[in-house]
């Protein structure tokens, strides 16, 4: 009986520093998270009249680059993609945003608005190695496994706002 | 043991002095009235009215930095958008002085000085103060630049109740870290009487005891 | 598995071996009163500012232009528990230096200077002067008001070497104050060199300086309450379990006074005048230095006369240095020396006098009760050698 008490008082000791020890640790690793300043910045509005037709200009939202596209009216385009997730999404949008990371290893895709070797219409090239999207960021060829992220985004008359749930209701 | 009794006392008294409350230290101590004092304690519900308030009064010459609250002027510059944009809520004090120098030194030319920021300021000077200097700034501080610009008690409460807010944290946080210390007090305490009690019982199968 | 891996390991480190002749089989006296646990709680104190230390490198920004928002803003609400850690850097750096303050008095209470321990002693002595600095560079940090005006009138002090008779007229206290701050004031070069002597040299400096005080405390042993050396092969009591425990509880009773004033009690170790930013034109109306510096600075305040004020208070230091050369008496530990007990109390009260003294304002009166507690605390330092010889007579008497 004796001998068991004190065991346990060994374990409680032992146990209770252990918790202490997880408890001190949490403040620290807390640390780590975001900041509330680096949460800011997660909302950016982009004047459309200011792009022009057919081009895509890069802005910066919650730190990483985005693309906002602008295409010409009665845009066709004749390529094929592996999925037409995005383009479903971004049905009747003109103006609309895509995350500029490309999905296999985070380079910044270049658009080449005459196309790229086999591709002779416009499409998104990531140099990196060697992949192909769509102008509403789905792939076309190459290793990225999936279309490009799109942030959520809404459109007011003549404002598109990257980071406000619209068209698009959360980053995809 | 006597010995031990006066060390301690000796050694108590001392660091209570120090640390907890000087009876030597003599400052300057500012009422406000029982109901006035009510409302600038009271960040929940009147600190954003504060604000409001404070627009209208106090942002012609200070600034809140750290609520994102910078002078009239300052706000209405082009290039504050941008600022901010890139910045987010706290331009940096360097990037703003040198961008806003123009504006900056417009207020040095009426003042003297350019009118402190705001930020912390609840911390510095404590409720009692804040509220009569901002009632009678000259009563307060003989010879200051600051214009009396309110009359009214509650209203300068609310902007005290505005400053403390952006100076402490809410009242749910402070509940927050009252609770974490209870806790971690608590844990030592307990550990102690653990440790002193598993000692014995370690010292008699070892015989030391 | 966790068994085979300990010992796969232990073949090849012997730590097991290392944890017996340190731990388990060092003996220790039986008797070591409660004032012993602060060498331990002084341990963990620093291990506590080392790492919060770490932490708020992170976040910090030595820009004069900066380093206020950086500490006030980033620190104190944007980063998530920046807050609690710095609250314990700040906290803990004054528990720190008044557990090391309690630790030097229990050794001057203990004779713990006495040989073998000389040299213990005295790197003890470098710890705490190396310790006042980490303390006076990482003071400036901050950058706010107290910060920026305690510098300045820290920086002026050696200029008092300036006013002496002779050697004044080299100016030598001004040259120091200048290469001090790297300039004619005080402003980014300052607040640099002082992040970089704050976070790398000082406390590097401090780790090597602890390791070889512990490795002399080894060496040495630990003094025994009633002065009596032990005779390890006979007596004494292993250090782990026997006091490694009672420490440890009393290190947990430490840590819980520790954590009552981080989280209730900041207003002090977080003085109000110093979340006003750095004004080099206006002075705040309270301007003194820490408490640990205090009885220092009474002392310099309270002689009319600025060299010899100078002078007064590096002597404190420097006999504090060579007292285990001033007392060359037999005995040892007060509670064998009534004569002796009597000058620590007078040591012990003079300085907390000097220390309170120093928060009040610069009255005449309180310059004169200054410099009565200045002759109190000379007079330890001059008594001590006295009734050193005085037991010294007496034991040759007896025929020891």
């Amino acid at each position: 009986m004796e001998s068991s008490r004190r065991d346990f008082l060994g374990m409680a000791v032992m146990g209770m520093g252990l918790t202490g020890l997880a408890f001190a640790l949490y403040p620290f690793v807390m640390s780590l998270a975001p900041s509330a300043a680096s949460l800011q910045g997660a909302r950016v509005e982009v004047d459309i009249n200011s792009l022009p037709e057919g081009q895509v200009r890069v802005f910066s939202w919650k730190g990483k680059p985005v693309f906002v596209v602008k295409l010409p009216q009665g845009f066709s385009w004749g390529g094929s993609v592996r999925s037409a997730q995005n383009q479903s999404l971004l049905k009747g949008q003109d103006v609309y945003a895509m995350i500029a990371v490309c999905t296999h290893l985070g380079c910044v895709p270049i658009w080449k608005p005459q196309g790229e070797g086999d591709f002779k219409f416009p499409v998104f090239h990531c140099p990196c190695h060697g992949g192909y999207y769509s102008p509403w960021g789905d792939v076309i060829a190459g290793p990225p496994p999936k279309s490009l992220s799109l942030p959520p985004q809404s459109r007011e008359a003549n404002k598109l706002v990257i980071g406000q749930e619209g068209f698009i209701k959360e980053q995809t | 043991m006597i010995k031990s009794v006066f060390f301690t006392l000796l050694i108590g008294g001392f660091f209570f002095i120090l640390w907890i409350k000087n009876p030597f230290l003599h400052r300057e101590v500012y009422e406000v009235p029982a109901q006035q004092a009510k409302i600038a304690s009271d960040t929940t519900n009147h600190a954003s009215e504060g604000k409001t308030l404070f627009q209208s009064y106090c942002q012609a010459c200070h600034s809140v930095r750290y609520d994102g609250v910078y002078l009239s002027a300052i706000e209405a510059n082009p290039k504050f958008a941008d600022l901010k944009q890139q910045y987010g809520k706290l331009i940096p004090l360097d990037v703003y002085k040198s961008v806003f120098s123009e504006d900056l030194k417009a207020l040095k030319d009426s003042f003297g000085k350019v009118p402190p920021d705001l930020s912390t300021m609840y911390l510095v000077k404590g409720q009692g103060y804040l509220y009569n200097y901002i009632l009678n700034p000259n009563q307060v501080l003989p010879g200051t630049s600051m214009p009396k610009v309110i009359d009214d008690p509650t209203q300068t409460a609310k902007i005290v109740a505005y400053l403390k807010s952006v100076s402490e944290p809410a009242e749910r946080e402070k509940e927050k870290r009252a609770m974490m210390g209870i806790g971690t007090i608590a844990y030592f305490t307990v550990m102690g009487f653990l440790i002193y009690i598993w000692r014995r019982g370690v010292l008699k199968r070892k015989g030391l005891l | 598995m966790i068994g085979r891996i300990g010992k796969w390991i232990d073949e090849r480190a012997h730590l097991g071996q290392l944890w017996q002749s340190q731990m388990s089989d060092y003996k220790v006296p039986k008797n070591l009163t409660f004032p012993y646990a602060f060498g331990i709680m002084a341990l963990v104190a620093f291990a506590i500012q080392v790492i919060t230390g770490i932490f708020l490198t992170m976040y910090y920004q030595p820009d004069i232009n900066r380093a206020f928002d950086s500490v006030n803003y980033t620190i104190m609400r944007d980063v998530p528990f920046m807050w609690l850690i710095r609250q314990i850097h700040a906290a803990g750096a004054n528990f720190f230096l008044a557990v090391v303050y309690l630790h030097i008095f229990t050794g001057i209470y203990y004779n713990a200077y006495k040989k073998p321990r000389e040299l213990t002693w005295i790197v003890g002595w470098l710890i705490y002067f190396v310790l006042l600095m980490t303390a006076l560079t990482g003071y400036l940090l901050p950058w706010g008001q107290l910060s920026y005006w305690g510098m300045v009138v820290t920086a002026e002090i050696p200029t008092s070497i300036d006013s002496a008779p002779i050697i004044g007229k080299l100016k030598i206290g001004e040259t120091i104050a200048i290469w001090m701050r790297g300039g004619y004031e005080i402003g980014q070069i300052t607040l640099g060199r002082f992040f970089g002597l704050h976070i790398w040299l000082l406390p590097l400096l401090l780790m090597g300086l602890v390791m070889f005080h512990l490795y002399l405390v080894r060496a040495a042993g630990i003094t025994s309450p009633d002065g009596r050396e032990i005779d390890k092969k006979k007596e004494g009591v292993p250090f782990h379990p026997y006091i490694t425990l009672k420490e440890g509880a009393f290190l947990m009773g430490y840590l819980a006074l520790f954590f009552y004033f981080v989280f209730f009690h900041m207003s002090h170790f977080l003085p109000a005048d110093n979340y006003d930013p750095a004004d080099p034109f206006r002075t705040p109306a309270h301007i003194a230095p820490e408490w640990y510096l205090l009885a220092y600075y009474t002392v310099f305040r309270s002689i009319p006369d600025k060299f010899l004020g100078f002078v007064a208070f590096n002597l404190i230091l420097i006999l504090l240095l060579v007292l285990p050369f001033l007392d060359f008496s037999p005995k040892r530990s007060a509670r064998n020396r009534p004569l002796f007990f009597a000058l620590f109390v007078l040591l012990i009260v003079s300085s907390m006098a000097l220390t309170i003294l120093g928060t009040m304002q610069p009255t005449t009166t309180n310059a004169i009760l200054g410099l009565i507690f200045t002759l109190g605390v000379f007079a330890f330092f001059i008594g001590v050698p006295i009734i050193s010889y005085i037991e010294l007579r007496q034991y040759r008497a007896k025929g020891g």
